[in-house]
């Protein structure tokens, strides 16, 4: 199980978190890799259906971030 | 189902350290939850 | 073309290559020691030995530089290779055996002892030492000596100035042999020197090539021609080869381009002043005495400590932190800047609450200052809870010397108290509050233009007309104006914008080109088909992930019809291809795994409307910046993650459609609410522009509160100047003025506005295209100081009438006082007013010149004389008028005795209460904002607590709304003297004139739309909407069903979220798009 790695889905605001996303790869920074990430608008955008979805579809975690 | 499998952040265009460090904790908190048993579609997975 | 067989796979390579290029090329691994890609091969090593079969017999080769040919065959992996290079490390790590490099190699190859007699040498004689110094073009080091005498070495093992102490051959050498330590001891007669990074105020060091700062614009790398090796022996030229778009020409020469333009606008900055010649404050000898400048660099997280509060000396994390404020700013004994710099008392309150942020609370911030000027927007505030809640000790004193405590890094002052009280601290790390200052070369550029200076250098502008220098036709901003912070030089830049766009306004558009439209190809109903560009990105993107595999995946994935990997897909000749491709592959959909859609999505929209297709059937999958970049030492699941977002960005790309953006029209009618200063000026730009302007002012005359002021800080008459613009306002045909008029309905948006003008109980609608809030502020009645029971106890307005009216009765005054801060920078009205200060200091020195025996005092807080106010502050001192500072806690008190008025203040200097009888008692009363909730109402912008409007952004929106087509200055965004209400009332209107010039505006394609159909008429929408976007139609068969107008409509999916029908979709991000990107994460990559 240990080297079991979590499918984690990320919906990130395009103004906000997106841009720190962006951010963290000009500064090189390193994370691990296991977040996919979804662009929204705006974590208004955000709907429950979403997250019910992306555990449908195998995620092991969902992050929402504005 | 485990409430840390959904998280939420907010976190502004210009805090990059903020980002790093919350996909780190987001990683390593789901990683601890193990894998999601719960709401997983019912199509035979394919191995 | 060569073709021969790589381990035995058939390859290709350009004639003329080494076996090692092409190895390279078909990422087949071969060791090397002594090979750069940009220097000759010279075999020396003897690592890179392959096997080589020419047809008849096998040998062993270099690959470095034995040359490829027809029909050969190499094995790199043979036994035979493999045993020999073991035995080629071995005798190496006899050689050196404490070579970490070697030692590694060794273990790799399972040798724990080498079987020959170890040698204690760090050399392995490869000479990539000698070819990179000669290709340096210094030859200053050889191999000399033979057989087992040969090594590196300078001719006669002496010192040379040949080296010239470049730092290459240690930079090259794989064993650590050479290090600029041994340079420094053996080879070079010259010392190194680093080159201080401009950015991080020489913190850190860099490259000779190099990228100014992370937000360059151009970010692109620049060649320093004064530190590149080139430039000094014409070798070099490394860069070159490693360039893969042979971008860089070292021949290029500067260049003297002349250019046609009418008008120019300064906006030179300054310089921050350096505090070296301050020989008490050690900053040039000790390292923890450091600038501002520094301490910002230090904070930043992208700096060179990665924001991390440590100090330059130890890198200890310091427990003490101290700020010298007024550093090279008001003073004349230690430097020539007699005025304030204006910024630093709140950038040093900036620097400690973000230490303390960074650092914990443990942290002791220690700000020594003499005033505290926090006169900006919000400053207060900001001081106010620094002090209160972080925690920021302020100490009211000014530190003549900096001792350091021998050599533990720690500093130690003496300063006293506002008590009076000697005492002494150690501090870890201090900070120089350094001021602002005009650099040498701003001054001579002044000189050659013909500009008139002020006493500290910075460019004389009149208040009247602030942007505007002595000569005609140029204009200034920025802190060349006068040391300014970021708002007010946003406000002057866009003010000067304004003032050249007047001049200018006949020329408006005669240099435009037009675009070329390409016709767009309609594709509603196509099957999609899929284009994916995957990019290189030089190495950013290929040196991690597996670009070539990622191609290959996504031909594996629906609708894909195309595939392809560009070197820089951003590049010009890169775009031209995938234009054509486009066509020829007949494509309707694209996407481009590539940087980041924050920078170039725009760029590659702008492809796919170029092959005449709509610019929103394209999607982009981010594998650099949130992949390649940040997941380097992880190859494989960055290749892993990069097919995962190609195919997110293909299901979701499959679904997009084609997305209009309607077009407006922009009324070319502009409104203007409020006819004072402010409003009037910015109505003259917008007039002078061209555009029809209508002020609206609701008392009977223009000039709103200057018509109640005498003088301006720069002694010119306010009087005399504001009947000149209220008659040039009147004579200006484009200009239209309602005198008693308020506005009493308000409908419509951006470009197309109709406001119900209310004149005398007259109702009229104006239509316009943009609104400037201009609706000023009044003063303060006040309710203490025994105000209104005595005529010699008024306001510092009444006073200035009695300026204004020549009364003969203040010349007889024996005694006046002051009192400042009356209502401001007080619990129920936490702001500074701002103007108070310079205007009292004003008054007085008029009181004194009328009389000079007069005795005149001012009580109070903190004088604000900011920038070059700074000198009358200086010229009241030397006038003698006295200055007595008061706290919060003890007010001074008013009695009216009798017939006299007696003001009682306790005076911190002696600690004793002192009792002033006066002939006139001015107080200088709060600047009160309107508070005009109707109007806030009416045009959806937002107030705040102190009743001032909120502009978009503090810094960088201070003469604009968040609401689009509405703008902001004068006092009713905040106090400010005469000369800062006409540069935003300029600056409202150069905003206003970029929305207008446009004429059409195009709205957003991904915004939401309602399903009428499917609408329940709940109204969530209509109330959770931040723009108003949505509301209830009003007639035809949709009655009361949502509808959103795409004007306001800012595509956020807030509405859509909460639509309880699904009857709302957002075109771009709709439900189905978003989870095909869902789905997409389902299936196995």
């Amino acid at each position: 199980m240990s080297d079991w790695e979590p499918k984690i889905v990320a919906f990130l605001c395009n103004w906000c978190s997106y841009g720190a996303a962006d951010l963290a790869g000009v500064s090189r920074m390193e994370y691990p890799p296991n977040i996919r990430v979804i662009r929204i608008p705006c974590t208004g955008r955000m709907s429950p259906k979403f997250f019910l979805a992306a555990l449908r579809e195998g995620a092991d975690g969902v992050w929402v971030s504005g | 189902m485990e409430p840390g499998r959904l998280q939420f952040s907010w976190i502004s265009s210009a805090e990059s350290t903020k980002f790093v460090d919350v996909v780190n904790q987001v990683t390593a908190e789901v990683k601890a939850l193990g894998p999601n048993q719960t709401f997983l579609t019912t199509k035979a997975k394919v191995a | 073309m060569v073709t021969f067989k790589l381990n035995g796979k058939t390859v290709q390579g350009e004639d003329g290559q080494s076996i090692l290029q092409v190895a390279e090329k078909y990422n087949v691994e071969i060791p090397t020691l002594c090979h750069h890609k940009a220097l000759e091969p010279a075999g020396m090593c003897r690592l890179c030995t392959v096997e080589l079969f020419d047809g008849r017999r096998t040998r062993y080769v270099t690959s470095c530089n034995y040359p490829i040919w027809e029909g050969m065959e190499v094995n790199t992996d043979s036994e035979g290779v493999h045993q020999g290079r073991k035995l080629i490390v071995e005798m190496l790590l006899a050689r050196c055996p404490e070579v970490p490099l070697l030692q590694k190699m060794a273990s790799e190859y399972g040798i724990d002892e080498p079987r020959f007699e170890k040698e204690n040498d760090t050399c392995i004689l490869c000479g990539l030492c000698v070819r990179v110094c000669e290709r340096m073009g210094a030859n200053a080091i050889s191999l000399t000596g033979r057989g087992v005498d040969m090594k590196v070495d300078t001719p006669f093992h002496i010192k040379t100035d040949a080296c010239i102490a470049c730092g290459a051959c240690a930079y090259v050498c794989p064993t650590g042999h050479i290090t600029l330590e041994t340079i420094r001891d053996n080879v070079s007669k010259r010392e190194f020197e680093l080159i201080p990074s401009e950015y991080d105020e020489g913190i850190t060091g860099r490259k000779p090539v190099y990228v100014p700062y992370p937000q360059a614009v151009p970010n692109t790398p620049a060649i320093d021609r004064d530190k590149c090796i080139h430039f000094k022996t014409g070798g070099c030229k490394i860069c070159v080869e490693f360039c893969g778009v042979d971008a860089i020409d070292h021949s290029m020469q500067d260049e003297i381009i002349e250019l046609n333009v009418g008008s120019i606008i300064l906006a030179p900055g300054f310089e921050p002043f350096d505090p070296s010649k301050f020989d008490s404050y050690n900053y040039a000898k000790h390292p923890n005495v450091i600038t501002s400048m520094e301490m910002e660099r230090i904070l930043s997280a992208s700096g060179p400590t990665g924001g991390h509060l440590v100090r330059p000396s130890d890198h200890k994390e310091p427990q003490k932190v101290a700020w010298f404020q007024c550093v090279g700013s008001r003073d004349l004994n230690r430097c020539d800047n007699s005025y304030c710099s204006s910024v630093c008392c709140m950038y040093a309150i900036k620097e400690a609450v973000v230490a303390k942020e960074h650092a914990g609370d443990g942290l002791d911030c220690a700000i020594f200052f003499m005033d505290m000027r926090t006169h900006g927007k919000d400053f207060e505030r900001f001081y106010d809870n620094a002090r209160e809640k972080q925690g920021v000790r302020f100490l009211r004193s000014r530190v003549h010397t900096i001792d350091p405590e021998g050599d533990s890094g720690d500093l130690s002052v003496r300063y006293i108290t506002e008590d009076g009280e000697m005492k002494s601290e150690t501090f870890d790390m201090i900070v120089l509050s350094v001021g602002l200052q005009t650099q040498t070369e701003t001054v001579e550029l002044a000189k050659r233009l013909d500009l008139e200076l002020t006493a500290g250098n910075f460019c004389k502008t009149d208040s009247f007309n602030p942007v505007a220098t002595s000569t005609e036709g140029i204009y200034v901003c920025g802190a060349f104006q006068g040391p300014r912070d970021i708002p007010q030089a946003v406000v002057d830049a866009s003010a000067a914008a304004a003032a050249a766009g007047e001049i200018l306004s006949a020329a408006r558009n005669t240099e435009t080109k037009i675009a070329e439209i390409v016709p767009e190809t309609n594709v509603t109903n196509e099957r999609p088909r899929v284009g994916v560009f995957v990019c290189h990105c030089g190495i950013n993107i290929a040196g991690v992930v597996d670009v070539p595999a990622v191609t290959e995946y996504a031909k594996s994935l629906p609708y894909v019809t195309y595939t392809n990997d560009n070197l820089y897909s951003c590049s010009q000749d890169t775009q031209e291809t995938i234009t054509q491709i486009i066509k020829q592959k007949n494509l309707n959909r694209v996407v481009v795994a590539a940087c980041t859609p924050k920078t170039h999505e725009p760029l590659f929209q702008e492809t796919l409307i170029n092959a005449g297709l709509n610019k929103y059937l394209f999607e982009m999958a981010n594998i650099r910046n949130q992949d390649s970049w940040v997941h380097k030492n992880n190859p494989e699941l960055a290749t892993k993650k990069a097919k995962d977002l190609v195919r997110m960005a293909v299901y979701k790309v499959a679904l997009l459609e084609p997305l209009k953006e309607a077009e407006l029209q922009v009324n070319q009618t502009a409104m203007v609410i409020g006819g004072g200063i402010a409003g009037m000026a910015a109505a003259s730009s917008l007039a002078n522009q061209g555009y029809d302007t209508h002020i609206i002012e609701r008392s009977a005359q223009l000039g709103g509160q200057a018509l109640n002021l005498y003088r301006t800080a720069n002694g010119e008459d306010i009087q005399k100047n504001l009947s000149a613009l209220i008659k040039d306002v009147k004579k200006n045909k484009k200009i239209h003025i309602h005198l008693d008029t308020t506005l009493s309905e308000m409908d419509g948006f951006v470009g197309n506005f109709k406001s119900t003008l209310s004149t005398n109980g007259d109702q009229q609608v104006l239509e316009h295209g943009v609104a400037v809030m201009a609706t000023g502020a009044s003063p303060l009645k006040p309710e203490e100081y025994s105000y209104g029971q005595d005529p010699r106890i008024i306001t510092s307005l009444e006073m200035d009438r009695k300026f204004i009216d020549k009364d003969p009765g203040l010349k007889k005054l024996d005694t006046a006082v002051f009192i400042q801060c009356v209502g401001s920078r007080e619990p129920q009205r936490p702001y500074c007013s701002r103007v108070c200060c310079t205007h009292s200091i004003d008054n007085a020195l008029q009181l004194k010149k009328l009389n000079p025996d007069m005795s005149v005092f001012i009580l109070y807080r903190d004088i604000r004389t900011y920038g070059e106010r700074e000198y009358l502050y200086k010229e009241a001192r030397q006038a003698g008028v006295i200055f007595i500072r008061y706290s919060l806690e003890h007010k001074p008190q008013v009695q009216i005795k009798k017939d006299k008025v007696v003001v009682t203040v306790r005076d911190h200097i002696i600690g004793r209460l002192i009792e002033i009888e006066t002939d006139l008692l001015g107080l200088a009363t709060a600047v009160i904002p309107n508070r005009d909730e109707q109007l806030a109402n009416f045009f959806k912008v937002p107030l705040n607590d102190d009743g001032f409007f909120v502009e978009r952004h503090a810094k960088l929106g201070p003469s604009e709304f968040a609401t689009d087509g509405v703008f902001l200055c004068g006092l009713a965004h905040y106090p400010k003297p005469i000369e800062e209400s006409i540069a935003q009332g300029r600056a409202a209107a150069s905003r206003a004139v970029t929305l207008l010039a446009r004429k059409t505006i195009h709205t957003s394609g991904t915004i939401a739309e309602t399903d009428p159909a499917m609408c329940s008429q709940c109204g969530v929408c209509v109330s959770v909407c931040p723009f108003a976007a949505p509301s209830f139609t009003e007639e035809g068969p949709w009655t009361g069903r949502a509808e959103i107008n795409p004007v306001l409509c800012k595509g956020c999916g807030l509405c859509v979220a909460s639509c309880r029908s699904g009857a709302i979709h957002l075109k771009g991000f709709d439900n189905d798009q978003i989870f095909s990107q869902i789905f997409a994460l389902g299936e196995t990559g």
